[in-house]
């Protein structure tokens, strides 16, 4: 496996989606290859900030009201004929 | 995503606490996928209210195996699409599919870390937002479905309607695109500005 090979394979590798010859494949080139490991490394540590950080909520005070509201709307429906 | 079929059922019988749990299960997961495509907190919420309003509308015509989350992620999905297409300022670019043939090659091959503080301050924070927002709408849903929801690529093409191999083509792209942008930005804050290959 070459460097465009393993940029190509790189996120089926992280995902852990490579067939065993393939992973084998690309480990053996990740060990005798400084840039691929830096891409590897970088790439792993941008899903993972994006994991930690991106999970934002409705601010409290506004989710609060849309909960209510929909809340309201939900007990309001129509029942189902029993 | 967590097994619907007893919530529908506790849904379709009326349980107001039914309703209280689909809220607390999705509403924020529903906010972060509209927020990431139309970039309006407030549309974003908008567009939340009425995916949950739309779902109360048709509780019962659900069938039983129908998987309400993955339901509640496409309304929003195809709303914010909509509502982009709509905005006479900024209006959806046409997207071309990712090929992938074509994939770019890492330029930026710097080593770095991520210092916890850097990447909580309103600084970083407002750079990851930017590089994000700056990846085309379709490597964005992608990515945040993908990498933030933790969804699976058969859930993210389902909710998405495009095949599970566009999925993973445009997730590689998001995921280099964005290592490029942040290999610069965190190199360049490095006490030791990181190792120049």
């Amino acid at each position: 496996m070459n460097c465009e090979e393993l940029v190509t394979y790189l996120s089926e590798y992280i995902d852990q989606n490579l067939d065993d010859e393939l992973r084998a494949d690309a480990q053996e080139h990740l060990a005798s290859c400084h840039n691929c490991r830096v891409v590897l490394d970088t790439t792993q540590k941008t899903i993972s900030i994006y994991r930690q950080t991106g999970r934002q909520s409705i601010p409290t005070v506004r989710r609060q009201a849309l909960r209510d509201r929909l809340q309201a709307a939900f007990d309001q429906r129509d029942c189902p004929p029993k | 995503m967590p097994e619907d079929t007893f919530l529908l059922q506790e849904l379709k019988a009326g349980k107001p606490d039914a309703f209280a749990s689909l809220f607390d299960t999705y509403a924020d997961r529903l906010y972060r996928l509209g927020m990431s495509l139309v970039g309006d907190p407030f549309e974003a919420e908008d567009i939340v209210q009425e995916a949950f309003l739309k779902a109360i509308s048709h509780i019962d015509r659900f069938q039983a195996r129908s998987r309400l989350g993955t339901w509640l992620y496409r309304v929003v999905y195809n709303s914010s699409i909509d509502r982009l297409r709509g905005r006479v300022d900024n209006p959806l670019p046409e997207e071309s599919d990712p090929d992938e043939n074509s994939l770019p090659m890492p330029e930026v091959l710097l080593e770095w870390h991520t210092p916890e503080a850097l990447v909580i301050s309103n600084e970083g924070q407002d750079y990851l937002d930017q590089a994000i927002r700056s990846l085309p709408g379709s490597l964005r849903s992608v990515f945040v479905l993908r990498d933030i929801e933790e969804l699976s690529t058969a859930q993210t093409a389902e909710i998405l309607g495009i095949g599970e191999s566009l999925v993973k083509v445009r997730l590689h792209r998001a995921r280099l695109a964005l290592r490029e942008q942040l290999a610069v930005y965190f190199a360049e804050r490095l006490p030791d500005k990181g190792i120049v290959l």
